[in-house]
């Protein structure tokens, strides 16, 4: 029986909850919220207790999938990656880079937010950027 | 076990004032008069106590505090 | 006790001992096992209580026959107590170390995160319901006033199920406030005060006051008061003294002999509508 408490930030918006992971046998059975952690001090909204459950879902989205011919297919994250940058080639060279929008989110971190204006404005060549939070 | 849980019911809801809207009694399906006579008391009593004001405070929870400030 | 655990653990007593150790200086529920013995001497007692019984209910869950030890303040052992007379652990298989609790002359120190209660604002105080009050004070309120107090805490409810989330002796794997037909999924402002109510029900000759679910409360609805009120009408209807008690609540009993009465139809007293 390996039972463990794994430490963690709810993924579902930017305030940064703190919850606990409950693992029992390596499948996580339950969501706790983290009682001394300064954001959320021992409260959860009702999507961050259920946060477990997705994880577990068989609808969980676990690899990259491409639309060929209307349907949905697997593919590996190169093919998947190559395709997007050949298509967003094409897109630039035919309408030009402001036809492209980067939208960014308050889930990811602040680093990884400043790499994504950075790709959006050294590697596409736009300033529409935008995010979430700014409402 | 109906009393009992009747019984606690009623002393839950004098929380809120509405232990009277519960009534619990035994009629046997012999006991037609005593059946109308429970039933006809127990009807004159709601109406004398008017519509529950317990709806108001969730289709309107602000204005029914605020009418309840008042 | 230190050693205790250890030796426990190293004779085979129990397969597991539930206890906090620190993390990120966040002290977590950790589970500590013969294999990694050398943890125990990072074992802490916390001030911030996790419900330890419930994680214990989920292992039984998996493995039936473990041994598990737990640390155990006052309100973990009344919640071990239901569940055993639930038949969610068995008493054989639990082995506690007793943790300090609420302060007392005779324990100065107190290891428990429920005695430093957060403020309560003067709005609150003035239109709902004050957190560190007694029972004694709400029931004085009256039905009118009560009423309004309360369902001002109510409709606070933003329906995160953390109460019932948390709560160390909910364990039923059907959940009335799941169930489509009694609380419909969308609408926001549940259906007060139903929702609050059947689960203070439910909670009657269960709830053991341990205040986790007042600690989990977003809106920091006064819900430890509403459950001391249905174990207050367990205890004077039926005697019944939740988390001491050996025996079944008194709503799970068939066939007991009651000495209730119905009771008479009282004309309306006209204050009251």
């Amino acid at each position: 029986m390996e039972c463990k408490l794994v430490p963690s930030v709810c993924s579902y918006c930017g305030t940064g909850c703190g919850v606990l992971f409950e693992v029992i046998n390596n499948k996580i059975v339950g969501t706790l919220p983290m009682k001394t952690h300064p954001v959320n001090e021992g409260k959860l909204c009702i999507k961050g207790w259920n946060l477990h459950e997705h994880v577990n879902s068989i609808l969980r989205l676990k690899q990259p999938l491409v639309k060929t011919f209307g349907r949905f297919m697997k593919t590996d994250w190169d093919e998947a990656i190559q395709l997007t940058a050949d298509r967003f080639k094409e897109i630039i060279a035919k309408h030009g880079p402001d036809s492209i929008g980067v939208l960014v989110s308050a889930k990811i971190t602040n680093e990884e937010n400043y790499l994504a204006q950075k790709l959006a404005r050294a590697v596409i060549g736009t300033n529409n950027v935008d995010h979430c939070a700014r409402l | 076990m109906t009393i009992k849980r009747i019984t606690f019911l009623q002393e839950l809801l004098g929380l809120f004032g509405l232990q009277e809207r519960v009534h619990l009694a035994w009629i046997s399906s012999a006991e037609a008069q005593k059946f109308v006579e429970v039933v006809t008391a127990f009807t004159e009593k709601i109406k004398s106590l008017g519509p529950n004001p317990l709806p108001a405070y969730r289709d309107a929870p602000r204005a029914a505090l605020a009418a309840a400030a008042h | 006790m230190k050693e205790q655990i250890k030796s426990w653990l190293e004779q085979g007593t129990v397969d597991v001992f539930l206890g906090y150790r620190e993390v990120d200086h966040h002290p977590i529920p950790w589970c500590f096992t013969q294999e990694a013995i050398e943890e125990v001497d990072d074992l802490v007692v916390s001030p911030a209580r996790y419900s330890l019984e419930k994680i214990a209910t989920h292992m039984a869950a998996e493995d039936p026959d473990i041994r598990i030890g737990m640390l155990a303040r006052d309100c973990n052992n009344r919640a071990l107590n239901v569940l055993y007379v639930w038949n969610q652990l068995r008493p054989e298989q639990v082995v506690t170390v007793e943790a300090n609790c609420c302060p007392s002359p005779l324990k100065e120190h107190a290891d428990c995160s429920y005695l430093e209660p957060g403020t309560v604002g003067a709005y609150k105080k003035a239109v709902g319901i004050d957190n560190h009050l007694r029972l004694e004070a709400v029931e004085a309120y009256g039905p009118e006033e009560g009423r309004n107090r309360w369902m001002y805490e109510f409709q606070k409810c933003i329906k995160c199920y953390g109460c019932r989330n948390i709560c160390p002796v909910c364990f039923c794997r059907e959940c009335s406030l799941d169930h489509d037909d009694l609380v419909g999924t969308g609408p926001l402002l549940p259906d007060i005060p139903i929702f609050h109510l059947v689960r203070a029900v439910h909670m009657a000759g269960r709830c053991i006051d341990c205040g986790l679910c007042e600690d989990a409360c977003p809106m920091d609805i006064p819900l430890r008061l509403l459950y001391q009120k249905v174990n207050r009408i367990a205890m004077d209807l039926f005697d019944y003294r939740t988390g001491t008690s050996g025996d079944q609540p008194p709503f799970s009993i068939l066939g007991d002999r009651v000495t209730l009465e119905p009771k008479p139809i009282q004309p309306v007293t006209g204050a009251e509508a």
